[in-house]
């Protein structure tokens, strides 16, 4: 291999670095209007009367919508249809949009919406989702049951708890009745807001026929297809669906956000376009939050350290809406025994609606909650034991072949070679704790492992063009969030055609010409869509090797495409470009086009204990060390160092796996000391950058990437997928470092000085 | 070249909206423009010259995204009022590269370090990047870091960024050197 493995230039960076890339945000139509939204200023309340009569008549306006005008579209939702277009009887959440202007500008469109009255009967609104689970509580939703759902769903009747979900593997009771030690713990972690630099911007046209088009900041042009579809009852065909180049993703840019806005709006001007790009305010308010999670876990173990059972509650706080937020808590429960062998495992996760923002996919899609409260404890009874943390890792991690505590079989892992990595690269064994010279610094190592699987089942499909100079498109619907697809796809397929990298052209999302992809998520495009990409070209290739069978009157199965040239293994200098073999062929021009389709299987699990197939396509892996130094004084933390190695397959482009690993590092370090939405009743108060803290370069501690290759038989080259990987194992492994270094054992998130200075304090009234 | 461009949002009165006329050389290239009195210079930029590469990432300051470089200085444009840039120099992304399109040392280096993912945030670290350098031009690391903390990037290029940076601060040291022999 000559293209796969190297570290090619990314073929998107000199675009970016010219301020040449067309975003979404800088996408424009001629004419086109502006939209904004009237959103919610109550949590809970009834809405009596909207009167938009004065709004319509400001001078530029061209579209005003109001719930009732759209509510025979009925609900929406990608897992259990909850949500109208604009709300119509009441408001769930500071933030639930209620009507929707376009005008020739943004100004007039707000200057339109603060002449909207609307008439509220405020409800008494539930924010804890303990409290929104009882059995008296005010109902969010009160017909719930009536909601469309999808079979991955278990909402419970008469409550706020629109699924729960179920995982029974063995017999807990008997687990714990053979155990030596029983450990048991409450975690809590918080909301995270995804942050992508670019807002969303969803730009809608109607034609005069009925047509609808939509470009938007999307990770799935198909799920978005899909849902549109569905929501205004038009046939697929009827819909074109574009994605321009994304600034970032992170999960939170899937299902319809601003589309069904944008495109009612559109629906009421004349064909003239209308684009609904969020404010940052909107971004921090509206859409989906990372959940925040109440973890109980209960542990029992040998006394050597052999886990036995595990009992796991988790009380998913979904917020108004469930956009896939029953999804989050399926995975999450499913896998949070973590990546060990526990024979005697009971998962239940409670998905809860409160009256808060949405609670939906970002990276890691929930395996950071629990792998906090599983990566903290398994510290916890390490040291109950008197066993070195890594020991205790190493003896209770899953292998190739074993079984999993969730109950499935791995059929491939490095998990054992990421851990003796990492200990190796961070050098685990000489770590000392405690205070670094006579000042107040305590210095601590603390070291986190996770799995996680991939949405499966899935699909992805690929088209390859030959062009008639032999150069190639690959035509996929992979988004490009900033991950590097359009190099690492490029790479795989002129790998597999035997041309120069620079022969290939990876073309974006669009619907109208590109071939379904499930999405760009659940760290899957490398797997799936690199498999399709493979398989497409491969199916160009045969027909190439055919034509060139002919013209060399030898087996297919002896022709060669290297660089570029077509020729029998035995004979190359009787080489041929493709172009001149196309030629040859076709007698004049002619090119060809393979087409290629990815789709795994698995995931019927038993409703009531979740066993019975497959659950994920292929297993995630990894083990991150982190170095910190505490500030005795002020509580303050800073992480110097962070070693993670990850489980990769094989690396297709090694420097863009790293950019992976480093993003999910700094990702997961804001997640475990600086970042959570503060509500004061429902209202977020830390709605903008100033106020919401993420990771800076005065910040950014050193990385050291690692990546562990073990070919994957599954995946393309040996690939498998590792964008989330490396966010999940950082806040445990910083929240065992900081015990490590100070003796303080913090159970919720973020890891804020004032946690750790009542920590102190406690262990000084104690000592 | 000079454009006289003014958006009248239909039906507005005019005569009821202050209206300026700034003068201001964007990239090498003067401009007279009438511009309302709170236009800011991000909107001046992206909506009245498609100047897409200064990106509007949160309309507040805090975020660097839209960071260009007026008279020597990094700013936020999203801050900047268009009419204070009236007699200045402005450089925006488009106006980094040079004769014939070559790169500057910086774009370069962000390219050869991996320093871009989404790339959302590149132009405004780039630019900001530039205003520092040309200042210090021979920085230690700390200082970098300490000049790019107003940037924000939420797919973690921070520490690319900082090679790519220090990288370009030889290159342009030396290149500096190299004109004054």
């Amino acid at each position: 291999m000559t293209i796969v493995g190297e570290s090619l230039r990314r073929v998107d960076a000199l675009d970016k670095v010219t301020g040449k890339t067309v975003f979404s945000v800088d996408f424009t139509l001629p004419d086109m209007l502006y939209a904004r939204a009237l959103r919610s200023p109550f949590p809970h309340a009834r809405i009596l009367h909207v009167d938009v009569e004065r709004a319509k008549r400001v001078p530029g306006v061209r579209g005003v919508v109001k719930g009732e005008d759209v509510a025979h579209y009925g609900l929406y939702g990608m897992a259990i249809k909850d949500q109208p277009i604009l709300a119509i009887d009441k408001v769930r959440y500071i933030g639930d949009p209620i009507v929707a202007v376009a005008a020739v500008d943004e100004e007039i469109a707000e200057e339109a919406l603060a002449l909207v009255r609307v008439d509220y009967e405020e409800l008494s609104p539930v924010f804890d989702p303990l409290e929104a689970m009882r059995p008296d509580a005010v109902l969010i939703h009160e017909n719930m049951m009536d909601y469309e759902y999808t079979p991955l769903n278990f909402p419970v009747t008469g409550t706020n708890i629109c699924s729960h979900f179920k995982l029974r593997v063995g017999n807990v009771e008997e687990g714990f009745r053979i155990s030596d030690e029983v450990f048991e713990d409450t975690f809590s972690t918080q909301a995270q807001q995804n942050c992508a630099m670019e807002p969303r911007m969803s730009l809608a046209m109607v034609d005069p026929s009925g047509r609808i088009a939509v470009w938007t900041s999307t990770q799935s042009v198909y799920a978005t297809l899909r849902g549109l579809s569905d929501l205004f009852n038009t046939p697929q065909n009827k819909i074109r669906v574009v994605a321009p180049p994304l600034g970032g993703g992170f999960g939170t840019k899937m299902y319809l956000k601003a589309e069904p806005i944008a495109v009612v709006l559109a629906q009421r001007t004349g064909g003239k376009p209308v684009k609904f790009q969020w404010t940052r305010e909107e971004e921090f308010t509206v859409p989906t939050m990372r959940h925040p999670a109440i973890i109980d876990v209960k542990t029992g173990v040998k006394r050597d350290g052999t886990l036995v059972a595990r009992e796991i509650e988790i009380i998913w706080d979904t917020g108004a809406y469930v956009d896939n937020g029953t999804l989050v808590c399926r995975n999450g429960s499913f896998s949070a025994p973590g990546p060990y062998k526990t024979p005697h495992v009971k998962v239940d996760g409670y998905c809860v609606y409160t009256n808060k923002i949405v609670g939906g996919a970002i990276r890691g899609f929930g395996l950071p909650q629990p792998m906090f409260a599983i990566e903290s404890q398994m510290d916890i009874i390490a040291e109950g034991l008197g066993i070195d943390p890594m020991e205790m890792r190493l003896k209770n991690a899953v292998e190739e072949g074993t079984v999993s505590a969730s109950n499935q079989r791995i059929a491939h892992t490095a998990l054992k070679e990421c851990i003796v990595e990492a200990a190796l690269a961070s050098n685990w064994k000489d770590r000392k704790r405690g205070p670094a010279g006579d000042g107040p610094i305590a210095r601590g190592r603390g070291m986190a492992i996770m799995h996680k699987g991939t949405l499966t089942p899935t699909c992805s499909s690929a088209f390859a063009k030959v062009n008639e100079d032999g150069t190639v498109n690959v035509m996929c619907s992979t988004a490009s969030l900033g991950q590097g697809n359009e190099t690492a796809l490029g790479q795989i397929a002129a790998e597999t055609l035997g041309v120069p990298f620079d022969w290939v052209t990876v073309v974006g999302p669009d619907t109208d010409a590109t071939p379904f992809d499930r999405s760009t998520t659940s760290s899957r495009s490398t797997f799936h869509m690199g498999n399709a990409v493979r398989s497409a070209v491969l199916d160009a290739k045969r027909e190439l090797l055919e034509m060139a069978a002919k013209e060399f009157e030898a087996s297919p199965d002896d022709i060669t495409v290297d660089q570029g040239l077509v020729f029998p293994r035995k004979r190359p200098s009787e080489g041929l470009t493709i172009k001149e073999l196309m030629q040859k062929y076709f007698g004049g021009v002619g090119t060809v086009i393979g087409k290629g389709r990815f789709h795994t299987r698995g995931g019927k699990l038993d409703p009531d204990t979740a066993l019975g197939d497959v659950f994920s396509a292929f297993w995630m892996f990894s083990c991150v060390v982190a170095d910190v130094e505490i500030d005795t004084e002020t509580g303050k933390v800073r992480v110097v160092k962070v070693v993670s190695a990850n489980d990769v397959g094989k690396a297709i482009n090694p420097a863009i796996c790293e950019q992976q690993i480093e993003g999910g590092t700094l990702m997961g370090m804001g997640y475990g000391l600086l970042e959570e939405l503060l509500f004061d009743n429902g209202k977020i108060l830390n709605d903008s950058f100033r106020d919401y803290k993420i990771p800076t370069l005065t910040e950014a501690p050193e990385v050291v990437p690692l990546l562990i290759e073990k070919p994957n038989p599954d995946g393309p080259f040996g690939a498998k997928g590792m964008a989330e990987e490396a966010i999940v194992s950082v806040a445990p492994a910083i929240a065992n470092a900081v015990y490590h270094a100070t003796g303080v054992r913090v159970k919720s998130l973020p890891i804020t000085p004032e946690k750790i200075l009542k920590g102190l304090r406690e262990r000084g009234k104690a000592s | 070249m000079l454009i006289t461009r003014f958006k009248i949002a239909e039906g507005g009165d005019v005569g009821e909206m202050k209206t300026k006329t700034v003068e201001v050389e964007i990239n090498g290239t003067r401009y007279r423009l009438r511009v309302k009195a709170k236009t800011t210079l991000l909107e001046l930029i992206r909506d009245q010259l498609k100047l897409t590469g200064t990106k509007r990432g949160c309309d507040t300051g805090d975020c660097g995204a839209c960071t260009v470089i007026v008279d020597g200085k990094a700013v936020n444009a999203c801050l900047y009022l268009a009419a204070h840039a009236h007699g200045e120099k402005v450089t925006t992304i488009e106006g980094l590269q040079g004769d014939g399109g070559s790169l500057h040392p910086l774009q370069q280096a962000f390219i050869d370090h991996y320093a871009v993912q989404c790339g959302f945030c590149t132009p405004g670290i780039i630019l900001a990047a530039k205003a520092f350098l040309d200042e210090n031009p021979h920085p230690t690391r700390e200082a970098i870091r300490q000049a790019l903390a107003g940037n924000l990037c939420r797919c973690g290029t921070h520490n690319r960024v900082l090679e790519a940076v220090w990288d370009a601060a030889g290159q342009v040291s030396q290149g500096k050197k190299g004109e004054g022999t």
